[in-house]
């Protein structure tokens, strides 16, 4: 069965459009009974065919001096413009008209071309043809990429449509979104022009942080839609304010982690007790914060002993050493059962074996390993100098420096000092200022998601970043 | 007071005198076992049964019970002799012309609960004549003693800086019975006087004394510690006045060298307690020599071993003063 003439045109205006180079131009003529209708069609920036129209009717061509003059046919000449087009395509839709007949000689005349015969408008043609044009080029997702390491972020793409997509097509990508700017997250797709991006949209939607299954289906040449991520809204962002939007760092990361939580288990016994609940809870809260990125260590110290005749010394005692978070409140249990150690003579009972703590905790913290390591210290008691001084405190019997060993903690990377103290910031030792220099906390009060934040060991929200990150192992 | 054959009371008293807490009773027990560390034969002798059995006391629980003496709560007037050695003890190879009899010193102290010689209970007479009688007593004993032990706190002085309130009153009414009595020298008080910076072993002390390059080694200490000097102990005195709570302290300068000819005042530093040492060294430590141990809602208590430094010293130096020119 021959192909119907509707059909035969729609070929080769598909023809010529795939054919259309970036900078080349097709130029359509519809002869029609009383008009013709000159469809001009080239791509733009990104490689979308548009194309634009006009018509000119007989009656107007003819209006002044009739068909007998040279006037209508360089007005026709000129309204078609062929010699500045590429390719041409001459369509006739009134064969049997004196008129139509006419003026497609003068066109033949001017560009010779086939005359595809039509017996409907074309508009419709052409714009079937252009809304189903495979594309020229790839069309892609604007990502963020981070570089785990450094924490570094880039802005890059993802191919949605590669070239030669049609309407129709699928493509589906997992991204993970964090809180976003004032427009939230922005999906904007892009062409690339040698090194050049070049925007072709942008969306954007407030979305709640998480990973998305995003769908993204080609609808028609310069337009993608997305699902799977809820009402996305236009955007109207030109390409540099989106790339000075683009953050060059990630937020602090969270976790891995490593929490040491020091112990003070002398002194009241009810104040020991608090002391253990409020490590707990810190514990508890983190463990569900960082899920399974966070370790833990649990050291308990009390007083020094200094009567040569008694047993002496209760040493310093680390019961969990980096260990899961379920594993330290394990630990933490016979602690609390205890309660109070190192009370009432020959300990003594205005310092702590905080040194002794430091030395413990300085000597299994390993240097190589690149984690954010927090010190939690819990208590409230002065350390022992490291030789006897105004303080009148006794100094340490081994004899630790307290000082020394924390700054050597403090320098090491990426750890913090934070202190939950019972003592007011001004009755507190130096010391505690020092163990506390990254957060404190009282006792009495504490705000535990506060603390967690300081030490950025809870989800940040600090830092927007604007576009759907791409992790590079997907 | 005049001088007294060998036998029977002492030849001369002295007293001792300070503010409540300046370490009186614990320079005693300190004396106490600073004789019985020495390897001569000096000796202290209560003068009567309650006087011998505080000195008992007072002395085990400073050195067996690492304690300090309890806190004097009533007013009682202990009496001791500093008895000392004898020819035929010396075993020298030399032999004397005829031989001398012991030399005794008296020392009696009222031991007293705090104010006492402070300028405030002078006010408060309550008519009975229980506040009056300890305070006669005292007088007495001032009176009739030559030799004055006068304990100087420097602790007490940085915190309270009251010794001045302790000192002048009654030398002040000393002075005034004195002269009463025909007894003034020269417009000054007959006494020898020595003294006694206490709580030399405090870090706050012998820092101070350091600082001011005022530490003497001692060769022939067989621990090592520190020491300062007669001659430099009136400089540390004088530096310790100026740290004091009240900025009085130099009037205490001042009450002594208008009371007394300063050729018979001498100043010591000293520490009942002494420096701890540890048992395996032996060595006295710079980093660590504090000999108090604090107990969780106590007193102190004391860490290691008594090594009393320069209790003794006073009291010899008054004996030989009082024994030489007693009535110059
Ligand atoms: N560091 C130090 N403290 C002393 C010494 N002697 C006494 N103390 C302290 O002073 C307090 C009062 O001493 P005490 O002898 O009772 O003084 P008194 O009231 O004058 O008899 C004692 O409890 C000790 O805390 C000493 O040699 N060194
Ligand atoms: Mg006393």
């Amino acid at each position: 069965m021959p192909e119907p003439d509707k059909a035969l045109l729609r070929k080769a205006v598909a023809r010529a459009v795939a054919g259309l180079t970036a900078t080349g131009r097709l130029t359509i003529v519809e002869v029609a009974a009383d008009a013709m209708t000159v469809f001009r069609i080239h791509r733009d920036d990104n490689g979308r065919p548009r194309c634009h129209y006009w018509s000119l009717s007989w009656g107007d061509l003819t209006s002044e001096h009739g068909w007998g003059d040279e006037s209508p046919r360089q007005a026709v000449l000129r309204a078609a413009d062929l010699p500045s087009a590429d390719e041409v395509v001459l369509v006739c839709s009134f064969p049997d008209g004196a008129e139509a007949s006419r003026v497609l000689g003068w066109l033949s005349e001017e560009r010779p071309a086939a005359v595809h015969p039509v017996d409907g408008p074309v508009t419709a043609i052409v714009e079937d043809v252009l809304a189903s044009d495979p594309l020229s080029r790839s069309y892609d997702l604007v990502v963020m990429r981070a570089d785990h390491p450094s924490g570094r972020l880039r802005l890059g793409s993802k191919q949605l449509f590669p070239i030669g997509a049609v309407p129709g097509t699928r493509a589906e990508v997992t991204v993970r979104c964090e809180p976003g700017d004032e427009y939230g997250t922005a999906f904007a797709v892009v062409t690339w022009q040698g090194r050049e991006p070049r925007l072709l949209s942008v969306h954007s939607a407030r979305l709640t942080p998480g990973r998305y299954l995003l769908t993204a289906e080609l609808m028609r040449p310069g337009k993608v839609r997305f699902t799977g991520l809820g009402e996305l809204t236009r955007d109207p962002r030109d390409w540099s304010d989106l790339v000075a939007a683009a953050p060059s760092q990630l937020p602090p990361r969270t976790g891995p982690a490593h929490l040491i939580c020091a112990v003070e288990v002398c002194g009241p016994d009810a104040k020991v007790e608090e002391r253990l609940s409020r490590v707990r809870q810190v514990v508890s809260f983190l463990s569900a914060e960082l899920a399974g990125l966070l370790r833990v260590s649990l050291v308990a110290y009390g007083a020094h002993s200094y009567d040569d005749r008694s047993q002496g010394e209760h040493p310093v005692e680390v019961a969990a050493w980096q260990v899961a978070p379920e594993h330290a409140l394990a630990a933490l249990e016979p602690l609390e059962e205890r309660g109070a150690i190192t009370e009432g003579y020959p300990y003594y009972p205005h310092a702590a074996q905080l040194e002794d703590m430091l030395d413990a905790v300085a000597r299994r913290l390993s240097t190589s390993e690149h984690m954010r390591t927090v010190l939690l210290t819990v208590g409230d008691r002065p350390p022992h100098p490291v030789r006897a001084n105004r303080s009148l405190i006794l100094p340490c019997p081994h004899p630790h420096d307290w000082q020394s060993l924390l700054s050597r903690v403090q320098r090491r990377p990426d750890t913090l000092l934070a202190a939950i103290c019972d003592r007011r910031d001004a009755s507190a030792h130096p010391a505690w200022r020092q163990l506390g220099a990254d957060a404190v906390a009282h006792l009495d009060a504490l705000d535990i998601r506060g603390l967690a934040t300081d030490l950025g060991l809870s989800a940040p929200a600090a830092l927007p970043i604007p576009f759907p990150l791409l992790d590079e192992t997907e | 007071m005049q001088s007294d054959p060998a036998p029977g009371p002492p030849a001369h008293d002295i007293a001792m005198w300070g503010a409540p807490g300046s370490g009186k009773t614990t320079l005693l027990a300190a004396l106490n076992i600073a004789l019985m560390r020495r390897k001569d034969d000096w000796k202290i002798i209560g003068s009567d049964a309650a006087s011998s059995d505080y000195l008992i006391e007072r002395t085990n629980a400073l050195s067996s019970g690492r304690v300090f003496p309890e806190a004097s709560q009533s007013l009682e007037h202990y009496r001791w002799t500093l008895v000392g050695p004898t020819e035929r003890h010396k075993r020298r190879w030399w032999r004397r012309l005829r031989p001398a009899p012991p030399l005794k010193i008296g020392i009696s102290m009222v031991d007293a609960p705090g104010g006492l010689f402070s300028a405030a209970p002078l006010r408060t007479g309550n008519g009975s004549g229980g506040v009056d009688d300890p305070r006669r007593r005292l007088m007495d004993n001032l009176v009739k003693s030559r030799g004055l032990v006068f304990l100087f706190d420097p602790i007490r002085e940085f915190e309270l800086g009251d010794a001045f309130n302790h000192l002048h009153p009654p030398l002040t009414r000393l002075a005034e019975k004195m002269l009463e009595t025909g007894e003034l020298r020269d417009g000054k008080l007959p006494h020898h006087v020595a003294v006694c910076i206490t709580k030399f072993d405090d870090p706050r002390v012998l820092e101070t004394a350091e600082k001011l390059n005022l530490l003497d080694p001692a060769p022939d200490d067989e621990y090592g510690f520190p020491r300062v000097s007669s001659e430099d102990a009136r400089d540390l005195f004088r530096a310790l006045c100026e740290v004091s709570a009240s900025g009085n302290a130099d009037m205490v300068v001042n009450a002594l060298d208008q009371f007394f000819d300063r050729t018979r005042v001498e100043f010591f530093v000293t520490s009942s307690i002494g420096f701890f040492v540890r048992p395996q060294t032996k060595t006295f430590d710079w980093h660590d020599y504090q000999n108090l141990l604090p107990e969780a809602g106590k007193d102190l208590r004391i860490r290691g071993q008594v090594h009393p430094i320069n209790v003794v010293e006073p009291m010899l130096w008054l004996g030989q003063r009082l024994a030489s020119g007693g009535s110059r």
